[in-house]
């Protein structure tokens, strides 16, 4: 018996040895040089947790095309330089939080950008709340975010603000009274995203005649948009990602539905265009990237953009670009790397000039924004009047 | 010196790697009975969500919670194990497989109470109330020289450890016990057990039972350490990765899934500086060691190697214990 305890003993002291000697090796260097103050170079270690391997891969190579982007033209400027420390999250959240921990207490960075999904936000946040590390989220729109804490921002707009925008349009111009609601049960996005689309009708008045639920990789729709039909609603909407979305489009045009459909933020990709084709077209969304603006600031990221990636940016690069450049604008006011310092200039962020449009912090650390209300005509995205 | 050695980070990391070695074992005491149950994801869920409401809506102790979520995984464990004792392996695999997704699918519908797809934010944090708790007495931790999130991140995993610690001591017992014994032979031939006297049913549904008893446990502690659950934590992913676990470290023995998740958590850290490719690293390591070594890297004989290797230093040199265990 004796004998075993001090196998036991030896096998946990060994193993936690193990850890602590195995993950030492990347952690000890850099740590955030902090001079400048005086018109001098502000130095910055900045970290990123993003979604790089597995299913969502797509939306980490958006944000960090993005973010390098921004770095390589915020470190030409001179004013601020940036070093960004890229760390994997895979999606999960308890991945993001190690990742979090990292790049809080090894590395010792001075802010952190991502985490992409807003579950991993939720535990993330905390912590880094806690450890008085400011967090910006580029991609979290669920409800709720900034009000983690004093040190969470985003720059991404909530649903609450996007889906409430194209409805008022869509409902303006159509003169709709009466809407079917449409959205994914399992999926937080999509979810949170019929919430806000119920609360909203219901805030304007309209008649909700019917709501149906559909799954994550679901392929045929006819049971749902049968009912739907038979209602005879002036406007569907529909809280779907774009896979799911596109395809209950091309379904229901298939069917004779012809009314809209208003989307939330899920929606909004040239992949509905690829998928659906003429199907896509009536389909409303609001966005805060739209990369046809008349705007040099826009034209130029996207053509940058393009030339290293070999495809159109979407929001997520965006709004990751962006951000880097409001934390930057931050650290040069703040004039020093130190956290709380950059925390306070965070939050002072007002009128900033980005590729999304004119941007602010409300009091909370959240969006201060107007989204530009997008629809599908003839097989492309253009703004909504 | 003491206090600069402890990074939350590394602890972070330790203390899920415990929770996934608490998650191997409940897996290897199923197969120890030669059932393959993929439900374990599921009694996972059961716990955390019933250990994180209650905890919220009733301000139970989280003590009280974690141990309400053990046993009421236990209780559904007990449910489901007595139905499917009749099948055997794919088949049982399947049905469990699917008990767990009707888990999962449950979590997300029953809206008003756990909050869908959307997930609980805002479950009790194990470590911060623990210090709050210690505060309360008086003690700080810069006492002993420690900032709080160093002390919150130190008390979770010593606790953790601490319960590991227990929960190998008590199977390991188990396993050269009479209880022991029994789940073996229904292993090796579950109608040559039965002919020689041995309740197949009892032990079958105990064995199930200790295994959703401790994979409720495991998931408790991951709510209240993570802070935030939702139903996707508990898909089919996690039950594949978690058998994963015993599989790479070998079922025969204990120390193959208390290995394998040490490992497997290990690996996708260190691996971290590669970034992009960590993930197809971890694969091409699983893929190599199941061409090798199949029956896992740790089983009997190796420890047998061990074992008779110490024997005869001992005899070399005339030092140690004899009578060891």
């Amino acid at each position: 018996m004796k004998g075993l305890f001090k196998k036991l003993v030896g096998f946990t002291a060994l193993s936690s040895l193990l850890v602590l000697s195995a993950c030492g090796g990347t952690g000890e260097q850099a740590g955030s040089d902090s001079e400048g103050g005086n018109g001098e170079v502000v130095k910055a270690d900045v970290g990123v947790v993003s979604f790089i391997t597995g299913s969502g891969a797509a939306y980490g190579e958006a944000i960090t095309g993005g973010l390098k982007l921004a770095q390589e033209e915020i470190n030409a400027k001179g004013e601020v330089e940036i070093n960004l420390i890229f760390e994997d999250s895979a999606g999960k959240q308890d991945q993001a939080l190690t990742a979090a921990q990292k790049l809080i207490n090894s590395d010792n960075v001075t802010a952190i950008i991502g985490p992409t999904l807003s579950t991993e936000m939720n535990v993330v946040g905390p912590e880094a709340d806690l450890s008085g590390v400011p967090i910006i989220g580029t991609s979290t729109t669920a409800e709720g975010i900034p009000q983690i804490g004093d040190y969470v921002f985003r720059n991404s707009i909530p649903e609450a603000l996007a889906i409430p925008a194209s409805m008022e349009k869509a409902v303006e111009k159509y003169d709709a009274k009466k809407v079917a609601l449409m959205y994914g049960n399992d999926d937080v996005f999509t979810k949170s995203g019929f919430d806000t689309m119920k609360k909203t009708a219901e805030e304007m008045g309209l008649e909700i005649l019917t709501i149906e639920t559909f799954q994550k990789g679901q392929s045929d729709y006819n049971a749902q948009l049968t009912k739907i039909k038979n209602y005879n609603p002036d406007l569907i909407l529909a809280s779907a990602l774009y896979n799911e979305g596109a395809v209950i489009m091309d379904q229901a045009r298939k069917m004779g539905i012809d009314v809209p459909f208003v989307g939330g933020n899920g929606f909004n990709s040239p992949e509905v265009i690829k998928i659906a084709g003429d199907s896509s077209n009536g389909l409303i969304v609001a966005t805060p990237w739209y990369g046809e603006k008349d705007d040099p600031k826009v034209q130029e990221f996207v053509k940058k953009f393009e030339d290293e990636h070999g495809k159109t940016p979407d929001q997520f690069a965006a709004q990751a670009y962006d951000a880097l450049y409001i934390l930057a604008n931050a650290l040069k006011n703040a004039g020093e790397a130190d956290r709380d310092k950059v925390r306070a200039a965070l939050a002072e962020t007002k009128d900033f000039e980005g590729i999304l449009g004119n941007f602010s912090f409300d009091e909370e650390g959240d969006v201060l924004m107007d989204p530009t209300v997008l629809v599908i005509e003839d097989g492309a995205f253009k703004v909504f009047e | 010196m003491f206090a600069e050695l402890i990074n939350p980070y590394y602890l972070q990391v330790a203390s899920f790697m415990l929770i996934n070695i608490i998650l191997g074992i409940s897996v290897y005491i199923t197969l120890s009975t030669g059932q393959l149950s993929l439900a374990n994801a599921g009694f996972m869920g059961i716990g955390a969500y019933t250990s994180a409401l209650l905890t919220i809506h009733f301000d139970l102790p989280i003590i009280l919670g974690i141990i309400c979520g053990a046993l009421l995984a236990a209780i559904c464990g007990i449910l489901i194990g007595i139905p499917t004792l009749r099948l055997q392996g794919v088949y049982l695999a399947i049905v469990t497989l699917g008990f767990g997704e009707v888990i999962r699918v449950v979590f997300v519908n029953w809206e008003s109470l756990t909050n869908g797809s959307v997930g609980i934010s805002g479950i009790p944090h194990i470590g911060r109330e623990m210090l709050k708790s210690f505060q309360g007495f008086g003690f700080n931790p810069s006492a002993i020289g420690l900032q709080n999130n160093q002390f919150i991140f130190l008390s979770i995993f010593l606790l953790l450890l601490a319960i590991t610690v227990f929960i190998i001591w008590f199977f390991r017992r188990q396993h050269f016990s009479r209880v022991g014994r029994a789940f073996a032979a229904i292993k090796l031939d579950e109608k040559a057990a039965e002919s020689m006297g041995i309740n197949i049913t009892y032990y079958k549904v105990l064995a199930f039972a200790q295994g959703a008893l401790v994979a409720g446990f495991a998931g408790a502690m991951y709510a209240h350490i993570l802070a935030y659950i939702s139903p996707a934590d508990f898909a089919y992913h996690r039950a594949v990765e978690i058998l994963i676990f015993v599989v790479f470290g070998g079922s025969e023995v204990i120390w193959g899934p208390v290995f394998g998740a040490f490992f497997l958590t290990l690996m996708p850290e260190v691996l971290r500086f590669i970034s992009e490719y960590r993930y197809m690293i971890y694969g091409l390591i699983i893929i190599i060691m199941m061409a090798v070594r199949p029956q896992g890297l740790i089983d009997i004989n190796l420890l047998n190697w061990f074992k008779n290797k110490r024997e005869t230093r001992r005899q070399k040199h005339g030092a140690g214990n004899q009578k060891d265990m």
